[in-house]
């Protein structure tokens, strides 16, 4: 599948390391290199430290790296994302504005984006009706279960049409139940949407259910191995088996590696 | 506990109501039988009875020619407060949000808290001639650094992951302070206010005395002439009520204002 798209983001040799306050310098990605493809769901495992929240941070331009270049269509990322909305993040804590409404709330990426405010709101509710909280449009952060905060929270990265949306540990936070009712509700309106998306996850069947591919990073990020996810491979035990235990695999590689390099 | 309390009949609530009721007025209703006491005991001039502060408030509150005494005072206290506001909100936001200002601006506001209010008095007396400038420097002077620093806190304690957020969005420096710090550092500012109720109703008679010929200064110059000690109590309690209503006003606005945070305390 990835032959035949066009190429959505192609990461190369990417490098970032960070001085700590105590002097020392911390690698957080070293000589990464991966394409996804447009439209393509790419899931990321990895150990923890590992610089998957960094290389989030890079693609949305909040990070720039040391070496090696990231683009996205083609064109570096800080070109990119000149236009804002195209690209939006979903993070593991729901981080809504307690003192907006939940339309507020998911229109907040519009109204940076200066969408005039009738018709940022008019869209905000289209989007919470989308996402199951139609009855709820008015409510405030704390009048919500954190279930409906990570709702909202996925709401407004779908509000700005984005043409990808990186998911951090999006459903970790929550109760394996509400998980995965979201996890196939984002599916559903990733697939309606025509987007690509990246998610870090630390639950490989998350992994499997979500992704078209995953990546397995070592630490500092770098690749170790790629599997391709089979349509429907989420339905059949004997290939979530497989799937599974080729990651434990290499996840222990890479962390072997990791301790040997420490 | 709590299943005791929801099970507990009306007449019991209601008990309980009148025991918060008597717990509020008790500390009050000591000191004034204490007061009332020592009324019997020494002369009207160190003690004098609740009976004659009471009837003196009663002329100062159905005495235009006194009672706009009050309010002038009450004006300049509401005007500096708010002056305050309108010059430490900036330098707040300033010192949270750069590091150059921080450096600049702390040094000399904390310079300005050290320097006691009769001090300023005395400086503004040979600065300016204006009484009404005189008194809304000194003020302002003492309440600046409270705000700013309120602020400030307010700005330094806001969530980095909500910044995080809000710049993933692509939000430009100013729709950060808009949409994140604003309405964010608002209830700091709100917290300022009311620390300078308290700072402006404690110092605004101190600046009063530099020649202010209308004010509750000037009436407290008169009564101290006279030793009208039932006078003096009176504007006493005066501007210890009005100084209670404007704390209750602006946390009445904030409650409007930041609705969002919702009532905290369980009042059941
Ligand atoms: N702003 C920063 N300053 C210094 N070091 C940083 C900074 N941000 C990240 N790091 C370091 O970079 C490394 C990678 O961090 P990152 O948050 O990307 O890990 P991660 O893969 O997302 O881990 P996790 O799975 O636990 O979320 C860590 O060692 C971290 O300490
Ligand atoms: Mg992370």
């Amino acid at each position: 599948m990835s032959e035949q798209s066009p190429v959505k983001i192609r990461v190369e040799k990417a490098k970032k390391s960070f001085i700590q306050k105590s002097g020392g310098a911390v690698e957080a990605i070293r000589e990464l290199t991966f394409d996804v493809a447009d439209n393509e769901y790419v899931a990321i495992v990895g150990p923890t430290g590992a610089g998957k929240s960094v290389l989030f941070d890079c693609l949305l331009g909040l990070k720039s790296l040391d070496g090696g270049r990231i683009t996205i269509d083609g064109e570096p990322v800080e070109k990119f994302i000149r236009k804002k909305g195209r690209i939006a993040r979903i993070f593991q804590e729901d981080r809504l504005l307690p003192w907006l409404t939940a339309t507020d709330n998911v229109a907040l990426g519009l109204q940076i984006q200066g969408v005039p405010e009738a018709e940022r709101r008019e869209r905000a509710r289209e989007w919470l009706r989308a996402v199951g909280l139609g009855t709820f449009t008015e409510a405030l952060p704390s009048e919500m279960s954190g279930g409906m905060r990570q709702r909202t929270n996925i709401a407004r990265a779908f509000a700005t049409g984005p043409e990808i949306i990186l998911l951090d540990e999006a459903f970790s936070a929550l109760d394996e139940i509400t998980a995965m009712r979201l996890r196939s509700d984002f599916r559903a309106l990733a697939r309606r949407q025509k987007m690509t998306f990246l998610i870090v996850t630390h639950s490989i069947d998350e992994a499997i259910y979500l992704g078209t591919r995953i990546l397995v990073f070592g630490a500092p990020a770098r690749l170790v191995h790629q599997i391709a996810v089979p349509e429907g491979a989420s339905d059949s035990p004997a290939e979530v088996d497989r799937i599974r235990s080729e990651i434990r695999h290499w996840i222990s590689v890479s962390g072997r590696d990791a301790s040997t390099a420490a | 506990m709590s299943d005791i309390a929801v099970a507990a009949p009306a007449p019991s609530r209601l008990r309980r109501g009148a025991v918060r009721a008597l717990k509020a007025v008790a500390p009050f209703a000591v000191l004034a039988i204490a007061w009332q006491t020592a009324s019997l005991f020494f002369p009207p001039i160190l003690f004098p009875s609740l009976g004659d502060i009471a009837k003196n408030i009663l002329t100062i509150l159905t005495t235009w020619d006194m009672l706009s005494q009050g309010l002038i005072t009450f004006a300049r206290m509401m005007f500096a407060v708010m002056l305050s506001l309108l010059i430490g909100v900036p330098i707040g936001l300033a010192m949270g949000l750069w590091r150059g200002a921080d450096d600049f601006l702390r040094p000399i506001i904390k310079f300005i808290m050290g320097v006691p209010a009769l001090n300023w008095v005395i400086i503004v007396v040979i600065w300016f001639s204006n009484v009404e400038l005189r008194i809304a420097f000194v003020l302002v002077m003492l309440c600046v650094p409270i705000t700013a620093f309120c602020v400030y806190d307010g700005v330094r304690s806001i969530d980095r992951k909500l910044t995080d957020m809000v710049l993933s969005f692509g939000a430009s420096r100013a729709q950060y302070i808009r949409l994140l710090l604003w309405p964010f550092v608002k209830s700091f500012a709100f917290t300022a206010t009311k620390l300078n109720i308290g700072n402006a109703v404690r110092t605004v008679i101190v600046a009063e005395l530099v020649g202010a010929s209308f004010g509750i200064g000037r009436e407290l110059d008169l009564a101290k002439n006279v030793f009208d000690m039932a006078m003096v109590l009176a504007w006493t309690l005066i501007m210890v009520a009005v100084a209670i209503m404007m704390t209750h006003g602006v946390e009445a606005l904030e409650r409007i204002v930041l609705r969002w945070r919702g009532d905290h305390h369980d009042r059941t």
